[in-house]
């Protein structure tokens, strides 16, 4: 029975993450195909205004990408490690405080994190980075604190009475086990930047805002269509490739 | 009167009930009993129409059960189960008046209807009608289950292992209690469980069932001493002897006019020295009952303070609703050859002997004509 | 959710010689104070500003301000019985002290008269309040007292009156913007109010029911949940985009409330939809079982057992769809929507920092409330039999 069900999580791992891999490189594909891009607008919204935005898809995408990335990779990189701070015992002082500012934190509507960056440090990327690097934080570290405080004591307690080590133990013990819920945070964390990340266009930040922000002011519809269909996709891909790694990361927890 | 009649529910391939047919009669206790997956559950589920047979018919007082709306039908039929589903949104009252309510009574009655309920499962209304389930513990849980749903007076009550969930000792008070209420009230009950002792205590017939179909309905003195078939007698087991001690109450044989002496008069140990038997209970001024003085220690010259035998009637007494099978286990775990026989607080009423029990279990009547005690029973071997 | 709430504050040690937490805040706080430029001063709009720190521009309140500061210090130090009022009193005597030393800074800044000069607050001034903001929470915390913590709060309150009224704080450039735009503030904060209850509203009638038939039937679920999921994870941006097709072809206007109405609504149906859906599917087998056994009706059963069970979850999901959509909202007033995001997006174009801080500000203000009011409401309306008991009624 088990092992019959962990073949089929096998086999629906390899059938989901062949299809992110496929669905990403259909997406390049086209991005990069300027023309093919082109050709596809034009068939719906005719050539009366230009309806294909300036700067080729190919610019802004990696653009929207970098800033996603970056930021994120930095949320992951403080977050995770604060996560699992507040919970040792040389942090745990710090863990209602940090609890409460991140609680805190997620009532804030990320348009004003990055309202507030931008009053700090004005236009351009890296206050948008920065915004969504804080707004990103808030999922996170509360997805690694409820995962990591989620592990049962007794695991734990196992764990201490087989030998192990404190460092031992979180890598090999509550890790692993917390690691479903983590993913979540960062799944909550990477999709909202990719959401916010296209306001940032706004602020001078470029990526997949622009178009979608450009052809509201100028009222052409195609430049919206353009950002906003290419946007959409680029967020499910993450959300999809997060899935996925989730799959092969917390197999028990992403069985749903 | 219930009647199944050639009831068979089938899910796919396999038969969950397979062609039963068992009569109830009003004012019965039907225990059905088996192994886990026999179809005990399936059963009770369909005379309220959880669950429709796929074929056969139930009749309620010659009534097809098919016909009735489901609802009405549920309505006045009491349904209790072993993780008792409490309301955990609702105070206690409020869960004890959901039948009341769907039935339209007037709040007056509701109100007056739950204390009574709560007065005889023997919870105190002005301390419990306010409270929430997860403020209960497991027994008073259970209580109030049984007080759900005795609340609209139903004729019929189905219980599914209601007291599966509770502590042993819980649930030999629960068992009693049900007894007492049931003897009062007379409802037609179908009882599921899988403790065979259970069985035995509470049923007036019991329906032993295996993988969906009825091996043996017959009474529990029945069923004891002539199981129909080696499942049924495997499955009572081989103390049928100890079983039957599970259905005589210890007040069939209690002797009474025991020797008393008020612990608080000066002369006690005078007074016990006086006495023709040779132990002599202790009582307080309300004639709760606080330890006992074996006399022949006394003649041997032992001071008086270390003579008397303290004890909590708690540990040391049975109760006269308690079964035979009880007294039993408990003279043997504290090696003492009788047992007081007290009231609910504490009030000494007589004694059971061990001899008394064994009379029992070979079978012969218990009931003697008088069971005065003129033959100076023995407690145990204290003090040797 | 709320982790602060997950662990009993009994395992506050509150023996240890120093809390860090708080004297962490104070460090924090005096790092801002110190190291980092308190206020920015620009003579007019084209000229770039000047930024200047707390000892160059507060006068004496700059010294009060690292006075109190280090005595917050000092109460982390404090024996336990005194250290939570100590903390609490001096986050508030800070916060006092933070908020004067900026209207001292302002005054001492502004010329005279009718001028196109501004000061606004600084890296430090912010940075300083999180710290303080620390010290404070810390200070609830050891505390354990509601008095003391409503006493902090008032006199907080009644600090930044006073700061406003008497310290020179109304003359900071937020203030002066605020003045400048008050009417029109204060109508786009009525309509983005509107907007979100409106999208809320329309996601509660449509979600709930949807909710429930989700939890009813496995077709419904395997359809709602992941559509829901799928419009959560599009750009709410983007999300109006992809509208636009639609409603351009049913002759519905693309710009203006109803897109705006639409993506909130969309929006705001995950929560709903899936807490409703997880609250009604998760109630507990026998509660069910004890209700059709009594005899109810399915429509009895979700009504007085199955909503009254699933209603704390179904609540949090509209205190999330609430927060969600009034950060949203704001992002729809690109699609012409009036709303607080009006603001935002005017200040991002003209690069006018105050009008950006001016529509953010009162949104953060109004998504606390909503938070606060949605977990108030719950404590009301949910049946004490199932709310997480509080402290203080178990030691009861």
């Amino acid at each position: 029975m088990e092992a019959a069900a962990t073949l089929a999580h096998a086999r629906r791992r390899m059938i989901a993450t062949t299809g992110i891999v496929l669905a990403v490189v259909i997406f390049f594909a086209i991005v990069a195909n300027q023309a093919l891009v082109a050709s596809m607008l034009i068939a719906v919204f005719g050539t009366a205004r230009d309806p294909v935005f300036p700067t080729p898809l190919l610019d802004l995408t990696p653009q929207h990408i970098a800033i996603v990335i970056v930021s994120s990779a930095l949320t992951i990189a403080v977050g995770l490690p604060l996560g699992i701070w507040v919970t040792r015992e040389s942090g745990r002082d710090f863990r209602d405080v940090v609890s409460a500012g991140v609680d805190f934190g997620q009532v804030f509507p990320p348009i004003a994190v990055l309202a507030v960056m931008f009053s700090a440090w004005g236009l351009g990327p890296a206050p948008a980075i920065l915004a969504l690097f804080l707004y990103g934080l808030f999922p996170v570290v509360s997805g690694t604190v409820a995962g990591l405080e989620a592990v049962p004591p007794e695991v734990i307690d196992a764990a201490r009475g087989m030998g192990m080590g404190n460092w031992r133990i979180l890598f090999v013990v509550e890790l692993p086990l917390a690691m479903g819920v983590m993913l979540a945070g960062i799944r909550t964390s990477v999709i909202v930047n990719v959401g916010t990340a296209t306001v940032a266009a706004a602020t001078g930040a470029g990526g997949l805002g622009l178009p979608i922000f450009t052809g509201i002011s100028t009222e052409n519809i195609g430049y919206v269509v353009e950002g906003a269909v290419t946007v959409s996709v680029l967020a499910l891909l993450f959300d999809g490739a997060i899935a996925v790694l989730a799959m092969w990361l917390a197999p028990e927890s992403s069985l749903d | 009167m219930i009647s199944l009649e050639h009831v068979t529910k089938r899910y796919g391939d396999r038969m969950a009930v397979d062609d039963l047919s068992i009569e109830i009669d009003d004012g019965d206790v039907a225990v059905l009993i088996g192994p886990s997956g026999c179809g005990k559950t399936t059963t009770l589920r369909m005379i309220n129409r959880l669950i429709e047979p796929t074929s056969g018919r139930i009749l309620i007082d010659g009534t097809d059960a098919a016909t009735l709306k489901p609802e009405e039908l549920r309505q006045h039929i009491g349904y209790a189960i072993q993780s008792v589903g409490l309301f955990p949104h609702l105070t206690v009252a409020e869960n004890i008046a959901t039948v009341p309510k769907l039935l339209g009574w007037k709040t007056a009655r509701i109100v007056s209807r739950c204390e009574e309920l709560l007065a005889l499962v023997g919870l105190d209304p002005a301390q419990y009608s306010r409270k929430y389930p997860r403020q209960l513990s497991g027994g008073e849980a259970q209580r109030v289950g049984v007080a759900r749903a005795l609340a609209a007076d139903p004729p019929i009550l189905l219980m599914d292992e209601p007291f599966g969930a509770v502590d042993p000792l819980n649930r030999d008070r629960l068992q009693g209690e049900f007894l007492r209420i049931q003897r009062d009230l007379k409802k037609t009950v179908v009882f599921v469980t899988h403790d065979v002792d259970e069985a035995i205590r509470l049923a007036d017939k019991i329906a032993l069932m295996r993988d969906g179909h009825l091996e043996q309905y017959d009474s529990p003195e029945q069923l004891l001493d002539h199981p129909e078939t080696k499942f049924v007698h495997d499955f009572v087991g081989a103390d049928a002897a100890l079983k039957r001690l599970g259905r005589v109450r210890v007040d069939s044989v209690m002797r009474t006019g025991q020797a008393t002496v008020r612990a608080d008069q000066p002369d006690a140990i005078e007074a016990a020295c006086a006495s023709e038997s040779r132990f002599v209970y202790l009582v307080d001024a309300d004639g709760v009952l606080v330890g006992w003085i074996d006399s022949r220690v006394l003649d041997r010259g032992t001071p008086a303070a270390e003579a008397a035998t303290r004890v909590d009637w708690r540990q040391a007494a049975v109760r006269p609703d308690g079964s035979l099978k009880e007294a039993l286990a408990r003279m043997l775990a504290l090696g003492y050859r009788s047992l007081p026989v007290v009231a609910a607080g504490g009030r000494l009423l007589g004694h059971v002997t061990l001899s008394d029990v064994e009379k029992t279990m070979e079978g012969g009547d218990a009931h003697l004509a008088d069971h005065t005690d003129n033959e100076a029973g023995s407690i145990g071997g204290g003090g040797e | 959710m709320a982790i602060a709430s997950a662990m009993p504050s009994e395992s506050y040690p509150s023996a240890k010689v120093v809390d860090r937490a708080a004297s962490a805040g104070a460090v924090v706080a005096l790092a801002g104070c110190l190291l980092l430029p308190f206020v920015e001063f620009r003579p007019n709009r084209i000229v770039d500003g000047r930024l200047l720190h707390l000892l160059q521009c507060a006068g004496v309140w700059g010294w009060v301000l690292l006075a109190v500061l280090l005595l917050s210090l000092g109460a982390a130090l404090l024996p336990g019985r005194y250290r939570g009022r100590g903390l609490l009193a001096g986050a508030v005597l800070s916060f006092g002290a933070l908020l004067f030393a900026l209207g001292s800074a302002t005054t001492k800044l502004m010329p005279a008269g009718d001028t196109p000069a501004r000061v606004s607050i600084a890296g430090g001034a912010w940075i300083a309040l999180v710290g303080i903001a620390m010290i404070w929470f810390q200070g609830n915390r050891v505390a354990r007292s509601h008095k003391a913590s409503a006493a902090a709060a008032l006199t907080g309150t009644a600090l930044l009156v006073a700061a406003w009224w008497f310290g020179g704080l109304s003359q900071l450039s937020l203030a002066v913007e605020y003045r400048a735009q008050a009417d029109t503030f204060w109508q786009l904060t009525y309509s983005h109010v509107l907007l979100v209850l409106g999208g809320t509203l329309i996601a509660t009638v449509i979600g709930i029911p949807l909710g429930i038939v989700a939890a009813r039937s496995g077709f419904a679920r395997a359809v709602a949940i992941p559509v829901v999921g799928i419009i959560q994870t599009i750009p709410s941006l983007a999300l109006y985009g992809l509208l636009v097709i639609p409603l351009a072809a049913l002759g519905l206007p693309t710009l203006g409330t109803v897109p705006a109405l639409i993506a909130l609504t969309l929006y705001a149906l995950l929560p709903i939809v899936r807490n409703t859906f997880l609250g009604v599917s998760g109630v507990d087998a026998s509660s069910i079982d004890a209700g059709l056994g009594m005899g109810m009706s399915r429509r009895q059963l979700l009504w007085r057992v199955e909503f009254p069970l699933a209603l704390p979850l179904v609540l949090e999901g509209l205190r999330a769809a609430l927060v969600l959509t009034i950060g949203i909202a704001a992002v729809m007033a690109i699609a012409g929507a009036q709303d607080l995001g009006t603001l935002i997006f005017l200040g991002w174009g003209s690069i006018a920092v105050d009008l950006v801080l001016l529509g953010a500000i009162p949104m953060v203000v109004l998504s606390i409330i909503a938070d606060q009011g949605m977990r108030a409401l719950e404590s009301v309306v949910v049946s004490p039999g199932i709310r997480i008991p509080r402290e203080e009624e178990l030691s009861a």
